[in-house]
């Protein structure tokens, strides 16, 4: 019981933060979701100590842990593109899917090889890469 | 009868998603993913019951409530983990710029090749950016936002789904880098996926997923033109 209470004390912040983000998005006009943004102050504010780990620990885990669980509500839009798909869905999904394994190998293959070469540069973890 | 097929539509979803996790442990792989997975349960769901989006609306409002403040929370693992990113940043961040540059351009390189329409090829362009973000800059380069939206939440299933796989054929194994390609190309809901793969990864993504939007709100509006 406890623990629940916690838990929605914690919740109430970071939904907080969120309306913050929002609010600061809309009224700088800033090229940035509001979700994010509020990402980035709950961040400045445990840098500066303003807020402490614990206030929002249990909260934050748990949402993690079913981050995807948000995302099927949405995906669930899909259905109405039902007609679009059939007319010409083949070739999106492989543009979508090659763009995609594109970006991915990129961003994966770029970060990896410049990490392992400052790896090696500043100190001698050896990492098994096999 | 809107508040049985809240109630009912609320019912459906938790249950598919709570299957999904239970199916994807015992059998691993893209189409056990729980957003795939779970997304193609209710939309099977819903066509039998005969229902439309519209009826399920109600209930997707209530249950995407958290998914801001979820989005916040990802700053906790992002500062437990702070040291080593720091350590990273700048691989990171090219990873993050060239990615972002290369998806883009491939999505609109294989428009071209199959001669589809410049509508489409505006909206696809964004794909990789979480909705919000994607509608804007969508607007700006001439998509349209419905559209849009339907690419970006394709995007993150199917990048979700394959983007793993993909990594463990090229190696790409180190922590930082699974997550920061997860988070670059499927935005949100690659960084639930990174997240599952562990801590460090989930927060490199969830950073990711924000850089990529801005990065991409620069340089979209300035690539597209090109090829309209």
């Amino acid at each position: 019981m406890k623990k629940f209470v916690i838990i929605i004390l914690q919740l109430c912040l970071l939904w907080f933060l969120n309306e913050l983000g929002y609010f600061l998005v809309e009224a700088l006009n800033l090229p940035l979701p509001g979700n994010v943004l509020g990402m980035v102050i709950l961040f400045g504010l445990l840098m500066t100590g303003v807020v402490s780990l614990k206030w929002v620990e249990e909260a934050s885990s748990f949402l993690i842990k079913h981050l995807a669980f948000f995302f099927i509500p949405i995906a669930v839009g899909l259905m109405n593109f039902g007609p679009l798909f059939f007319q010409n869905g083949i070739f999106l999904v492989i543009v979508i899917i090659g763009s995609a394994a594109v970006g991915i190998y990129v961003t994966g293959l770029v970060s990896q090889v410049l990490a392992e070469k400052k790896e090696g540069a500043s100190d001698d973890r050896s990492r098994d890469t096999a | 009868m809107i508040v049985l097929v809240t109630l009912l539509s609320m019912a459906m979803t938790i249950g598919a998603y709570s299957l999904s996790k239970v199916v994807g442990k015992r059998y691993p792989s893209p189409f056990t993913t729980p957003v795939f997975f779970s997304t193609a349960f209710i939309i099977i769901l819903l066509m039998t019951f005969g229902l439309t989006f519209e009826d399920y609306t109600l209930a997707k409002e209530i249950m995407t409530f958290l998914l801001g403040p979820a989005t916040v929370a990802l700053a906790v693992p992002l500062y437990k983990n702070r040291q080593i990113i720091k350590k990273h940043s700048g691989p990171a961040l090219v990873g993050i710029v060239l990615g972002t540059m290369s998806t883009i351009i491939g999505a609109i390189l294989l428009i071209k090749l199959f001669s589809l329409s410049n509508e489409i090829l505006a909206s696809i362009s964004v794909k990789s950016v979480t909705v919000p973000v994607a509608v804007e800059i969508s607007n700006i380069i001439g998509g349209d936002p419905a559209l849009t939206a339907a690419f970006v939440v394709a995007t993150g299933i199917l990048g979700t789904m394959l983007g793993p796989s993909l990594m463990n054929i090229a190696k790409i194994d180190h922590p930082l880098s699974r997550g920061l390609a997860l988070g670059t190309i499927s935005h949100g809901q690659g960084t639930a996926q990174a997240a599952t793969e562990g801590e460090l990864q989930g927060a490199v993504a969830g950073v990711a997923m924000g850089l990529a939007a801005i990065f991409t709100s620069i340089a979209a509006p300035i690539l597209v033109p090109f090829f309209i």
